[in-house]
């Protein structure tokens, strides 16, 4: 298996090593397609271990996160959630968007997430302590406003945080090449649509444009697409469904990836 | 005869010496916005308006026609200042209008990056210009082209070659270029900071001072056909100074006013003029069975905080509840009902969230895991036989207050028919119509201020009352009261809210600026009471959030607010159908 690429920002993989040598658990906070997920993935396979990845809902119990009991011929018996299998073998488990799970349920994190580390399961009446190499980790966007959600204080203060944004102009541009395999000029005029759209106030479009989708443009471009549609597809309509705002993107990637006015 | 020959010569004249291609081209007003955001797109600063700049006269070579027919004289040139950046109101220099277009945002492009500071135009001008060809394909493509055409078709514009030093670039009217501002490029102002000061001050105000002296015109023209002089010109503007009443005293208004009025052909109003309030007095007067302010009870008091002496000053703000009488109760105006069925949809699918119960001893359906968590149980007996589920409506359990800021600011225009208040009216009738059908519980309040003491607080709807058409009567009575004192509306609506049972309470506040009162509640200290008074509201449980149309708002906001509790919305006449949208993503 070849190796997940990631290019650190800062000092998220020192600090990763730190927490996970001490048996910390670590939220990471940030914008869409940032590389909170590549994070964690490329940190599973630098330190060799498993990584659980629950993606949470609404709907999300604390039996989707346990383990629950099955039938099967011989009658019941009882399955591992991954949050389980991730504390009974060690590894790491990575709960993504966690603020969209209801409040109730990330409160079975709380016994793992400070010294205790142990995992009570009321269904069986089992308490399982965390192997060593086990550990917690749980992201979520900043960005969405709202009343509803968002995370307990008493959840909260039981995690390390690292804060991610979009990558500095020279690594976004080295993501993008390694990512895409684009050539350096296209890659540096996607990082300067980026700059430019991500000077736009939120009143105008809910979010700026991700890493990811410039990879995505990237990508189309590199199987041979014609850069302006591709930026069109990948990120200008991905962004807005106002007409207005639409307009001014278009022109800006027409800058950009001239779709020639005498044509 | 004469006459009409030299008409028709002058026209076939001017239109040969015009070499601009009226047909193709392209107006300002038409993409302002599209302009707008691609400024903040490119870097400019969100604080500068734009505008559509006056002509200025400029000596150049004129071709032998322009001599003849008297134009050529005179250019609509870009240039910015530092409160705002000016651009002519049509381009019409090139023969397709998708370059015209591109001539615009080739300016915005050059005044984002034109530093107004440096005094070497020339210089600036060249390394914005080839900053931009560099970076940007589209506009080295409209660069080359654009620089030929006009060299090739408008002979008098084709000394724009980068000048030698020394020589003015003034004398060079290239279109592309940035000019200073018209105050400095002006060498007799140069002497004094203070009269560029009121030149600027004065420069918003030229359209109405424009209106102005077109109807003084009219008044001419009807006299010399009557031939009778009822009043001079003058005595007109004079007239206008008088209507000016004074609006710190709700009672005393000059009675003189409404006669005047009657007088004046057409009463001008600029935005923000004191001029204003005279006419919503007038207008409260002209009607008959006039709607009437009925305060509930003598007021009370409550506390304000001094940043100064850090503390809380007791009992300083009197807040006057006032409810509207003998509104006529209207249904949901038919423009509204429109928008409404398109709100709809995106609130049916709010009202799709529903809950799933399970463990239940009765239900819909069979919960299949918790039989088999029992069948899987050592303990049966133990185990309670729940084994239903259910799905229910989501119960948002969720109070919200709007607290809409009605000062004399949103008097202003948008446009000449709309002004911000009719968009907070319509967006107060858009969110309630939308939370009534979505039944989540809510209230609407209005506040305005005329120093401590006397804060109006205006009652649309509690949150006992049933939403009716009484309650958009209400909505469609609001006039735009005084100033802003904005910790006072939102203590007093926390101290409402605060009551509610609801386990979410969200405190909306609709505002368009900064707090601000004729007493010292000005910058600073408005801005620090406000601040205390969220501090205060989140300390009850309650979540504030501001919906705010004055673009500067992102300088002091976040600091008010937080960084996520706050949207600036740009275009006011959006409000109505944004604000059921914020809401929605608020709750969901």
């Amino acid at each position: 298996m070849s190796k997940t690429y990631y290019l650190p920002q800062g000092n998220e993989v020192e600090l990763f090593k730190a927490a996970a040598g001490m048996n910390l658990p670590i939220l990471i906070k940030g914008p869409t397609g940032c590389g909170k997920t590549r994070f964690v993935e490329a940190m599973g396979e630098e330190l060799g271990r498993d990584v659980y990845t629950v993606v949470c809902h609404d709907d999300l119990s604390a039996a989707d996160l346990v383990g629950r009991h099955l039938i099967d011929e011989n009658g019941t018996y009882w399955q591992d959630g991954p949050l389980t299998k991730a504390v009974r073998n060690g590894g790491i488990c990575y709960l993504d968007e966690i603020i969209e799970a209801r409040k109730d349920t990330t409160v079975v994190l709380h016994s793992l997430a400070d010294y205790r580390r142990v995992l009570p399961i009321d269904r069986t009446g089992e308490v399982i302590t965390a192997h060593p190499d086990f550990m917690l980790v749980v992201s979520y966007n900043p960005g969405y406003q709202n009343v509803l959600k968002g995370m307990k204080p008493s959840t909260k203060q039981r995690f390390i945080s690292l804060s991610f944004d979009y990558p500095k102009a020279a690594i976004e541009k080295e993501i993008i090449i390694k990512e895409s395999g684009v050539e350096s000029t296209t890659a540096q005029k996607l990082v300067d649509i980026a700059g430019e759209i991500r000077r736009l106030s939120d009143s105008d479009i809910q979010e700026a444009v991700s890493t990811r989708l410039l990879i995505y443009a990237g990508k189309l471009i590199t199987k041979g697409f014609d850069p302006y549609q591709a930026c069109m597809h990948s990120i200008v309509e991905s962004l807005s469904d106002e007409e207005d705002v639409l307009d001014v993107l278009e022109k800006l990637i027409s800058l950009h990836f001239t779709k020639s006015l005498h044509v | 005869m004469d006459e009409k020959v030299g008409k028709f010569w002058d026209h076939y004249v001017t239109k040969k010496a015009s070499r601009l291609f009226k047909e193709e081209e392209v107006v300002f007003t038409d993409i302002a916005k599209g302009l707008k955001i691609f400024y903040h797109l490119l870097g400019g600063e969100k604080g500068k308006e734009l505008h559509i700049t006056d002509k200025r006269s400029i000596k150049t070579s004129r071709t032998l026609l322009e001599k003849f027919s008297g134009t050529g004289k005179t250019f609509f040139l870009a240039w910015q200042d530092e409160k705002g950046i000016y651009l002519p109101a049509t381009l019409a220099y090139f023969p397709l209008k998708a370059h015209n277009e591109m001539h615009y945002y080739w300016l915005i492009a050059m005044l984002a990056n034109v530093n107004i500071k440096r005094k070497n135009n020339t210089h600036e001008n060249t390394n914005a210009l080839n900053g931009l060809i560099e970076k940007y394909i589209g506009f080295h493509e409209f660069y080359t082209y654009a620089h030929h055409y006009l060299r090739e078709h408008y002979p008098e514009l084709s000394t724009i070659e980068p000048s030698i030093e020394g020589s003015s670039a003034d004398n060079y009217p290239n279109p592309l270029w940035i000019y200073p501002s018209l105050s400095t490029s002006n060498k007799l102002l140069d002497s004094g900071d203070e009269e560029e000061a009121l030149r600027q001050n004065d420069e918003p105000r030229t359209s109405e001072t424009l209106q102005m002296k077109k109807k003084t015109e009219q008044i001419e023209d009807k006299k010399e056909t009557d031939g009778l002089l009822l009043f001079l010109p003058e005595s007109i503007m004079s007239l206008m100074e008088q209507v000016r009443v004074d609006r710190q005293e709700n009672d005393s208004y000059d009675e003189d006013a409404l006669y005047n009025a009657e007088d004046l052909e057409e009463i001008t109003l600029g935005q923000k003029d004191a001029n204003l309030s005279a006419r919503i007095k007038m207008d409260l007067d002209i009607s008959a069975n006039s709607v009437e302010e009925y305060p509930l009870g003598k007021g009370h008091f409550i506390d304000e905080w001094d940043y100064k002496k850090e503390v809380y000053l007791k009992n300083y703000v009197c807040i006057k509840p006032i409810i509207s009488l003998h509104t006529q109760p209207i249904e949901l105006p038919k423009r509204l009902q429109k928008m409404m069925r398109r709100i709809q949809s995106e609130l049916d699918l709010m009202e799709l969230d529903r809950i799933k119960r399970d463990n239940l001893p009765y239900g819909d359906e069979i919960n299949i895991e918790s039989w088999i968590d029992y069948k899987g149980h050592q303990n049966r007996s133990n185990h309670p036989q729940r084994f239903f589920q259910t799905y229910e409506r989501k119960i948002r359990d969720m109070s919200t207050l709007i607290l809409a800021d009605v000062s004399l600011s949103t008097e202003a225009g948008i446009t000449q028919e709309i002004r911000v208040i009719d968009m907070i009216q319509d967006a107060l009738m858009v969110f309630s119509e939308s939370l009534h059908r979505l039944q989540d519980r809510f209230a609407i309040y209005t506040f305005s201020s005329i120093k401590n003491t006397k804060v109006n607080f205006h009652i649309i709807k509690n949150f006992k009352e049933k939403y009716s058409d009484d309650v958009r009567g209400r909505i469609h009575a609001i006039k735009p009261g005084y100033y802003t004192r904005m910790g006072a509306g939102i203590r007093e609506s926390a101290k409402i809210l605060a009551k509610q049972q609801s386990a979410n309470k969200l405190l909306l506040i609709l505002s368009d600026g900064k707090p601000n009162d004729v007493d010292r509640y000005d910058g600073r200290y408005g801005i620090e009471d406000t601040k205390k008074a969220i501090e205060e509201v989140k300390k009850k449980g309650i979540t504030p959030f501001c919906i705010t149309i004055d673009i500067d708002a992102k300088e002091y906001l976040p600091y008010l607010f937080g960084r996520n509790s706050y949207a600036v919305i740009r275009d006011a006449k959006k409000l109505p159908k944004v604000l059921p949208e914020i809401y929605m993503n608020l709750t969901k």
